[in-house]
């Protein structure tokens, strides 16, 4: 049995999603980590004899790749607006630099801390404006609250580094066949989550998760796609319903935006309209919680 | 019970005699005589082996049943694109239903699946499964699915009452309600959970209130079952569900009633979500307490009277009671069967404690029963103690027959 002994970032979420966490056995106590996120490897299904979900494995490694690369290159434009002190420019790249990390955010949990580094919230800390709250709401908060950037130079700086730390750990990176199923179904929790995007509270200077969101949904699509060999020849049904489910949630993101014409606000998303995508995260999260029995991966 | 003759697996080889063993055999499970359980009539063992309500027959069977420990009520929106969606969407909730009441075990799953039951119970003998009440509210009957000429005569949109001016629409109507009672909280919650992963998707619930009740041992007609949160036996003057013809001329639907034909065997819900002002209750001279009722609050006599059962003789009619039922010629037209449950939810955001009723009450004609009767206690002296914060008119589908149509069923033939 393979083993990955990195700490376990977040684990909250998983406690309660996880198949295997009878009682949320990992501690959670990795300083500043914001959104419960990510997959603790400990707990994940190790290992397979079906080659369809190893080759699903291999290509979600080339996806991450490819993720973490835009991730990257995204930032950096966002990172070298905030140093310029262009306000207008930054707002535009956030949401668009965070793309790529929402749509592999479950993997966040398998590096030590990153989550808390890049991704974490005020709450975690003693207010905005402590030194050691860094990431991309770091600088939404300069963006949108403090409407002064003349401080943020340093945290962009710090963004860029973490994310290359997060970038140089891929290589090394153990992969067990758990983390795609695990990752499709955490992806849609965690949109779902009282603390994630469907209350607003991810985004919560900008409004722009919706963003988020779409990039969650993208994930989880990214990821079925990958397993889509494997899940025909185990479940056909179980597989219809779950691309249903994301036609359903994808028609409904529409009508608010999308990347290339840009989200609207998440305030001018109605009470109604969020428990209409309530409705269809919850029936997605519904099939996705059947895969790893029905792939077998126990 | 054939849908869930499949699925039970593991159930205990303990033996009952028959229902009544069986029924006291989980009421001492349950910790106190549990009166309903004695009544074969309506609940019945299902095997030998595991407790459960009857699901088939003419009327749901927890409209009838005795004042629970524990109960819940929701308003649902259904979430479905046309008359035959809806259909399937009956049918998944039927067979949801008729699993949960059965008591029977849900299927096994391995353990790389999420388990088929939620866990919330032992399933040790004597287990008491909870019942469920499922109904449509007026909104089911728009354009969406066509139904429009089938809607029953007096359903309609809740109206604001006299004192009604904290009643949200967020926390009113709905499409369906489900109504659920048990013994354990567990079992109500482990319901309306099963109920809910069942239609995922299908089905928005928009509001929910869950609460209790402390259910004396002896119950019986004219005797309270217990106390509402205000410290009065609640519950005195109701008419017995046991009595068939009361509950044919109070509570169900009749063929002369002038009701589309598919609603026969169906009855008028009314839920109403009430605040209790408790602080100011208990506040309350104990002779002002007695007076705005009607009734003495230890005992439950009606003031001027002796005993819990002794008939009211009014000679003012500000009470609640004599608005309620002045029991004047023809005002045993307004009768209804009451069954609702306490509730206390936390505090407010002034710090007060959010308490009170969640009242529920059956009645063969809505406009006769709730209306008539909330329209004689609006502007009484009590409503300086309580709100009305929510709840809504349904109507309590027909029971599903004894074959194996879902609930449903005649609305959507
Ligand atoms: C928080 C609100 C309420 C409280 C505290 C309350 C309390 C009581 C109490 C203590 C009794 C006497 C015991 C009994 O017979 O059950 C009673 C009776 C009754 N209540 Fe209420 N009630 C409330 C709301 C309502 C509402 C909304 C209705 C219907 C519109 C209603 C209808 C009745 C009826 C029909 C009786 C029986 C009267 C009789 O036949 O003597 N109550 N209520």
């Amino acid at each position: 049995m393979k083993s990955f002994n990195g700490p376990k970032v977040g684990g909250l979420l998983v406690a309660l999603t996880l198949v295997f966490a009878a009682c949320g056995s990992d501690d959670s106590s990795s300083s500043g980590s914001g959104s419960s996120t990510g997959i603790s490897a400990s707990e994940l299904v190790q290992e397979t004899d079906n080659a369809l979900i190893e080759d699903a494995v291999d290509g979600y490694r080339a996806y991450i790749g490819e993720q973490i690369a835009a991730m990257q290159a995204e930032t950096a434009i966002f990172a070298d607006a905030i140093r310029a002190g262009d306000a207008e420019a930054a707002a535009a790249a956030y949401p668009i630099s965070r793309r790529p990390w929402e749509r592999i955010e479950p993997i966040a949990g398998l590096i030590e801390d990153i989550d808390g580094a890049v991704d974490a919230r005020e709450d975690d800390f003693d207010g905005p404006m402590d030194p050691t709250f860094t990431g991309w709401h770091k600088l939404e908060y300069f963006l949108w609250e403090a409407g002064d950037l003349s401080e943020a130079g340093p945290f962009a700086d710090q963004l860029e580094a973490d994310l290359q730390t997060f970038a140089d750990a891929l290589p090394g990176l153990e992969l067990p066949p758990g983390v795609l199923t695990v990752g499709a179904q955490e992806l849609i929790e965690e949109v779902a989550a009282p603390d994630g995007k469907l209350s607003g509270e991810e985004d919560r200077y900008s409004g722009t998760d919706l963003y988020d969101f779409k990039a969650n949904v993208e994930g989880a699509e990214a990821l079925i796609e990958l397993l889509t060999p494997a899940l025909e020849s185990a479940d056909h049904d179980l597989l219809d319903a779950i691309e249903a489910s994301f036609d359903e949630l994808n028609n409904q993101l529409a009508q608010f935006g999308s990347f290339a014409d840009g989200y609207v606000h998440y305030d001018e998303v109605t009470e109604d309209q969020r428990s209409e995508l309530a409705a269809a995260l919850g029936e997605l999260a519904e099939s996705l919680s059947m895969l790893n029995g029905t792939l077998g991966l126990e | 019970m054939e849908d869930n003759s499949e699925k039970p697996k593991g159930i205990s080889r303990r033996k009952f005699l028959g229902a009544a063993g069986a029924a006291g055999a989980a009421a001492a499970t349950a910790g106190f005589a549990w009166p309903l359980l004695k009544n074969e009539s309506t609940y019945s063992a299902s095997s030998n082996e595991s407790l459960g309500y009857n699901f088939r027959g003419k009327h749901q069977a927890g409209v009838t049943a005795p004042r629970m420990p524990a109960g819940l009520v929701a308003g649902l929106d259904v979430r479905v694109d046309d008359k035959r969606e809806l259909e399937q969407l009956f049918v998944r909730l039927s067979e949801s239903i008729e699993l949960l009441m059965s008591g029977a075990r849900y299927e096994d799953r391995s353990g790389g699946f999420p388990p088929a039951d939620t866990g919330l119970n032992d399933r040790a003998d004597g287990y008491v499964p909870p019942w469920v009440v499922l109904s449509v509210g007026d909104s089911l009957f728009d354009s969406r699915f066509g139904l429009a000429s089938l809607k029953p005569r007096e359903l309609q949109p809740m109206p604001k009452f006299n004192n009604d001016y904290m009643v949200k629409p967020a926390t009113s109507h709905g499409d369906l309600s489900v109504a659920i009672g048990g013994v354990t909280h567990e079992s109500v919650i482990h319901g309306f959970r099963q109920l809910m992963r069942s239609v995922r998707g299908s089905v928005i619930p928009k509001w929910t209130r869950s609460g209790f009740n402390s259910i004396r041992p002896d119950i019986k007609p004219g005797i309270a079952p217990g106390r509402n949160l205000m410290g009065f036996k609640d519950g005195t003057a109701n008419p017995d569900p046991q009595s068939d013809s009361s509950m044919n001329e109070i509570v169900w639907v009749q063929p002369n009633d002038l009701q589309p034909e598919w609603a026969l065997g169906g009855t008028y819900l009314a839920v109403r979500v009430i605040r209790m002002m408790v602080e100011f209750w208990d506040r309350t001279r104990l002779n002002e307490q007695e007076e705005l009722i009607g009734r003495s609050r230890d005992s439950g006599a009606p003031l001027g009277m002796k005993k819990e059962t002794d008939e009211p003789r009014f000679t003012s009619f500000e009470s609640h009671i004599a608005r309620a039922n002045p029991r004047t010629s023809g005002s045993e037209e307004n009768l209804m069967l009451r069954n609702g449950f306490n509730y206390a939810d936390g505090l407010d955001g002034n710090d007060q404690m959010d308490q009170g009723l969640v009242f529920l009450s059956y009645q063969r004609s809505l406009e006769k029963g709730f209306i008539t009767v909330q329209r004689r206690l609006d502007g009484e002296a009590l409503e300086e103690y309580i709100r009305p914060l929510g709840g809504g008119f349904f109507f309590v589908l027909p029971g599903p027959g004894q074959g194996s149509d879902p609930l449903g069923a005649s609305l959507l033939a």
